[in-house]
């Protein structure tokens, strides 16, 4: 136990070194002056090109490909290489990691950025993971489960239980290979973001974005008639307050996903720029002596986001389920949908 | 000296620290939402405002409102209906 504690030690404050140290030195050698600002919001954005880190001499970066449409000169493919450091290559040129054409023209940017990448990493992780647990219930069936299906199988059925049946009721289990995709994609992605010169990819918005919209559209398409009922028509509601109640609820079809997209981008970027200040007060001050205190904090925040990384998973899959529950739910339901327990077996049971 | 939890009781036990987390889930869940809500609605109305420009920004005043009130009743709604 000790020693995975000293094992896990090391590992989470190495992105404190890996990263700042090279991004200060890169950004010192650039401008002189340390700008920690700049130097978080590039950390949190995505870029063409993947820097892991930087030495005083030389800088570590994987070049991605990047993919530019434009209307009328058609599909140009090159390596970001030919754009780092403001270079103009095919009349194209990175503004502030934006792909702009030099003659002002229109460019449909479908590269595979640092974020791109990353997303196609931990679908093959993803894969690789699930394919191997899928295969030991495919091999032992219901026996003991082994191996790295033996970590998942408690998770798998955590959100079974206590998420999917509890949220949506009897019609749980279409629901759930949405919903175990959406918490494992959403846990391993925020580990992956903590790991040294990783992406930021559960802090995108458009990332979270897409992921509210699918929630937003299995909510509406599974939705039943008592759904649309509560909604322009809400029982016991005079007829006359009818024309304000009814975009009063249009708006909670859209606040929910809303909520759920900056939700999750606001924790994990949040996370991500209270770990880079704490770091980048070491640069700011200037100074070896704030050096310790400076990474006992980012390591304890650190170590908080590895609890934040599963928590907003679950909540971000929780509250799916109850936006679909609420969707599904039968009229007879609605007392006993939220809390659960004997109370909607009992009723799901009578009904 | 702790003596060890009887059998019987455990189930009771992760039920509850599963239904502290899923309320914990739920509640903050229902403030982000009434946050949301607001925001969304006073940016339509500025976005409005300015898109009509309009001398006195009356959208931004009504969908604010609307948009206070739908978080309000959204609220009241969903932390009554399970009681």
């Amino acid at each position: 136990m000790k020693r995975l504690l000293i094992a896990l030690f090391c590992i989470l404050s190495l992105p404190v070194f890996a990263q700042e140290h090279g991004s200060a030195a890169a950004e010192g050698a650039k401008t002189e002056e340390f700008r920690p600002g700049d130097m978080i919001l590039h950390h949190i954005g995505d870029s063409h090109e993947w820097h892991w880190f930087s030495t005083d001499n030389d800088h570590f970066t994987t070049y991605l490909p990047v993919i530019a449409f434009r209307p009328g000169k058609g599909v140009s493919v090159f390596s970001s290489r030919n754009l780092a450091e403001g270079k103009v290559y095919d009349g194209l040129k990175l503004e502030h990691e934006k792909l702009e054409a030099e003659d002002g023209g229109k460019v449909y940017d479908f590269s595979i950025t640092k974020n791109v990448a990353s997303l196609m990493l931990s679908a093959a992780i993803l894969l690789l993971v699930f394919t191997a647990v899928a295969r030991g219930y495919a091999k032992r069936g219901t026996g003991a489960p082994r191996g790295i299906q033996s970590f998942f199988e408690p998770l798998i059925v955590f959100i079974r239980d206590e998420v999917a049946k509890k949220s949506i009721g009897p019609k749980y289990e279409r629901y759930m290979p949405y919903l175990l995709t959406v918490f494992f994609f959403i846990w391993f992605n925020n580990l992956l973001g903590l790991l040294p010169g990783a992406a930021n990819l559960t802090g995108n918005i458009a990332v979270t974005l897409t992921m509210a919209v699918i929630t937003l559209l299995v909510t509406l398409f599974s939705s039943n008639k008592n759904y649309w009922h509560h909604i322009f028509a809400t029982p016991g509601v005079p007829k006359a307050l009818l024309p304000i109640m009814i975009p009063v609820e249009v708006i909670g079809i859209f606040v929910k996903p809303f909520s759920l997209m900056v939700r999750l981008f606001a924790n994990i970027t949040a996370g991500h720029i209270v770990i880079l200040s704490f770091i980048s007060l070491i640069f700011i001050f200037k100074s070896v002596a704030v050096s310790p205190v400076s990474i006992a904090f980012g390591l304890f925040i650190n170590m908080l986001e590895l609890l934040v990384a599963i928590l907003q998973a679950y909540i971000f899959t929780l509250l799916t389920a109850m936006y679909i529950g609420g969707a599904v739910e039968e009229h007879h339901d609605a007392d006993y949908q939220m809390g659960g327990g004997d109370g909607a077996d009992n009723a799901h049971a009578a009904h | 000296m702790p003596t060890p939890t009887p059998a019987p009781r455990k189930p009771t036990e992760a039920d509850s620290s599963s239904d502290r987390l899923r309320s914990f889930a739920r509640y903050s869940g229902i403030g982000i939402q009434m946050l949301a809500t607001i925001g969304l609605s006073t940016w339509a109305g500025y976005w409005l405002d300015g898109h009509f420009q309009t001398k006195t920004p009356w959208f931004t005043v009504a969908l604010m409102l609307l948009g206070l009130f739908a978080a309000l009743y959204n609220v009241i709604r969903s932390v009554t209906k399970d009681q």
